[in-house]
C-alpha cells in the first residue's frame, strides 16, 4: 500500500493515471501540469575556456621581453657618451696626409711684424672712438624720446599712456642688412643643382 | 637721502598736476609729424683706416691657410712641364694634356669679367633726382615733403593734426596714407613718439597759440609714392640745407649720423 500511496504523491507528475483505483475521480484535474517549459533566454554566450599556459613558457616569455629592453637601455646608454660628430671640424685625412706639401713658404720679416703691430693698436683705438660716438648717439637719440614723451605728458595723460604702450606687432622683427652691391633690375639667376649631403642620424 | 629723492620726484608731480590743471584748455594744436627713412641699400664705403686694418687681415689669413686643390694642381702642372722641357723619359702623356690649372683660372677670371655687376651710382644720382627711392644708395634717405602751413609753403616731414579719439601713432598711420597714397608701405618702430617741436602760429587761430609737433619714426618699407604729392627723399646734408632752422634741430636730434 505504501508504495501505491507514493505513485498518488506524484499524480500530478504523470500522463496516465497509476493505477485503476481512481476510475471514479473526477474528470477535470485542477492540478497544472507543467509538461512543457521554456528554457531560459541566453544573453550571453557562454564562456570561453580559459587556456592553460605553461608557467615556464610564460616565464621565458616575459624573461625575454626584459632582456630586448634591457639591451635598448644599454645600447642607448652607450649612444648618449657617443657625440655626434661634426664633419667640419675633422681634419680631412687626405689633407693631414699631404701638410707637407700644403704648408705655405712665410716668412715675414720683423718690420712687416712691428708695423702690423701698430696698426693693430691704432685701431684699437680707432674702434674705442667708434664705440663712444656710437654711445652718444644713442643717449642723444634717447633724450630726444624722453623730451617728446614728457611733452605728450604734459599734454595730454591718456596720449603719454597709450604711446609708452609696447608695440607688439613688432614682434616678430626681422630687417635685411645692406648689402654689398645694389641689387640688378631684372635679373635672373642661373640654374644651380642642389644637392643635399647632410648625413640623417637618427636610429 | 632717500627721502629727499622722494619727496622731490612728489614735488615734482604735484607741480605738473597743478601746471596741467590751470591749463584745463589746452591752447596749442597736438599735431603729429612722421619721419620716413629709407635706410641704405648696400653697405658705405671704408674708410683708410678700415682699408688698411682688411687688408692686414688678408695677407694674415693667406699666410696661415694651406695650399688648396687649385694650388696644388697648379704646382704638379709646373712640374709637369719642367719634365717635358727636359724631355725626361717619365713624362705621363697623359697626364699633360689635360687642362691646366692656369687654364681653367684664366676661363673663371674670363667669365667673371663678363658679369656686370650694378652701378653704386644710379640713373637717378646722375640725373640729381631727388625724389626716387633709387638715389644715394649707401645712404640714409629722409622723406620730406612740402607743406602748406599758412600762406606760405615750407618743406617739412609729412604732417597733420591729431583728431579726438585717436592714439598719435594711429595719427602717424592715417598721415602716412594721406600724404603718400595706400601703396607706400613703411613700418613705424614704435608706440612712442621720438622727438618734438614747437612752434606759434603768427595769430591765434580757433584759439590755438601754436602747434606742438610730436615726431614719429618709420622705415620705409615698400611700395612708391602717389604721384600727386611734390616729395624728395633727401641725404642727411641736404635734409640739414633744406629744413627751416629751429625745425632742422628737433629733427636731427632723433636722427643716426652718417660716419662719411
Amino acid at each position: 500500500m505504501f508504495n501505491l500511496s507514493i505513485l498518488k504523491q506524484f499524480s500530478r507528475l504523470s500522463l496516465c493515471p497509476a493505477t485503476k483505483a481512481q476510475i471514479n475521480a473526477r474528470p477535470v484535474s485542477t492540478a497544472t501540469a507543467l509538461q512543457f517549459r521554456m528554457t531560459e533566454p541566453l544573453c550571453a554566450e557562454p564562456m570561453k575556456k580559459k587556456k592553460k599556459l605553461d608557467p615556464q613558457i610564460i616565464k621565458a616569455r616575459e624573461d625575454r621581453r626584459r632582456k630586448k629592453i634591457e639591451k635598448q637601455i644599454r645600447r642607448l646608454q652607450k649612444n648618449a657618451q657617443q657625440l655626434k660628430p661634426i664633419d667640419e671640424m675633422e681634419v680631412p685625412l687626405h689633407l693631414l696626409d699631404q701638410l707637407g706639401k700644403r704648408k705655405r713658404p712665410v716668412d715675414v720679416k720683423p718690420e712687416v711684424l712691428e708695423a702690423r703691430a701698430l696698426l693693430q693698436k691704432e685701431w684699437t683705438r680707432y674702434k674705442r672712438e667708434e664705440y663712444m660716438s656710437s654711445v652718444a648717439q644713442i643717449d642723444r637719440i634717447m633724450a630726444a624720446q624722453r623730451r617728446a614723451l614728457d611733452k605728450l605728458y604734459e599734454e595730454s595723460e591718456d596720449l603719454y599712456y597709450e604711446a609708452i604702450m609696447p608695440d607688439l606687432s613688432l614682434i616678430p622683427y626681422t630687417i635685411k642688412g645692406p648689402v654689398a652691391t645694389p641689387p640688378i633690375k631684372d635679373y635672373e639667376s642661373p640654374d644651380g643643382e642642389y644637392i643635399d649631403v647632410s648625413k640623417k642620424w637618427d636610429n | 637721502m632717500i627721502f629727499k629723492l622722494l619727496l622731490q620726484a612728489e614735488l615734482k608731480l604735484c607741480q605738473r598736476t597743478f601746471a596741467r590743471g590751470l591749463s584745463s584748455k589746452p591752447a596749442w594744436d597736438i599735431v603729429t609729424g612722421v619721419c620716413i627713412e629709407r635706410l641704405p641699400v648696400i653697405t658705405p664705403p671704408l674708410n683708410e683706416m678700415q682699408k688698411k686694418y682688411k687688408e692686414m687681415l688678408y695677407t694674415i689669413e693667406v699666410e696661415k691657410s694651406l695650399k688648396s686643390d687649385h694650388e696644388v694642381r697648379h704646382d704638379n702642372d709646373k712640374i709637369q712641364a719642367e719634365l717635358l722641357k727636359n724631355e725626361s723619359a717619365d713624362v705621363d702623356l697623359d697626364a699633360v694634356s689635360k687642362i691646366t690649372a692656369q687654364d681653367f683660372e684664366d676661363a673663371a677670371n674670363e667669365e667673371l669679367a663678363q658679369f656686370k655687376f650694378a652701378d653704386i651710382v644710379t640713373e637717378a644720382d646722375k640725373k640729381g633726382d631727388k625724389s626716387s627711392l633709387e638715389r644715394c644708395l649707401q645712404r640714409h634717405l629722409v622723406l620730406v615733403t612740402e607743406l602748406q602751413l599758412g600762406k606760405d609753403k615750407k618743406p617739412l616731414l609729412p604732417q597733420g593734426k591729431w583728431v579726438e579719439g585717436e592714439t598719435l601713432r594711429q595719427t602717424a598711420e592715417r598721415i602716412v596714407s594721406e600724404h603718400c597714397g595706400p601703396e607706400l608701405k613703411v613700418q613705424f618702430v614704435s608706440n612712442a613718439p621720438c622727438g618734438f617741436y614747437k612752434y606759434k602760429y603768427p595769430s591765434e587761430i580757433e584759439g590755438k597759440v601754436g602747434a606742438k609737433v610730436f615726431f614719429y619714426y618709420a622705415n620705409y618699407k615698400s611700395g612708391k609714392l602717389t604721384n600727386k604729392v611734390k616729395a624728395n627723399w633727401l641725404t642727411r646734408t641736404e635734409l640739414m640745407d633744406t629744413l627751416p632752422d629751429r625745425y632742422k634741430k628737433s629733427v636731427h636730434e632723433f636722427l643716426i649720423e652718417e660716419s662719411f
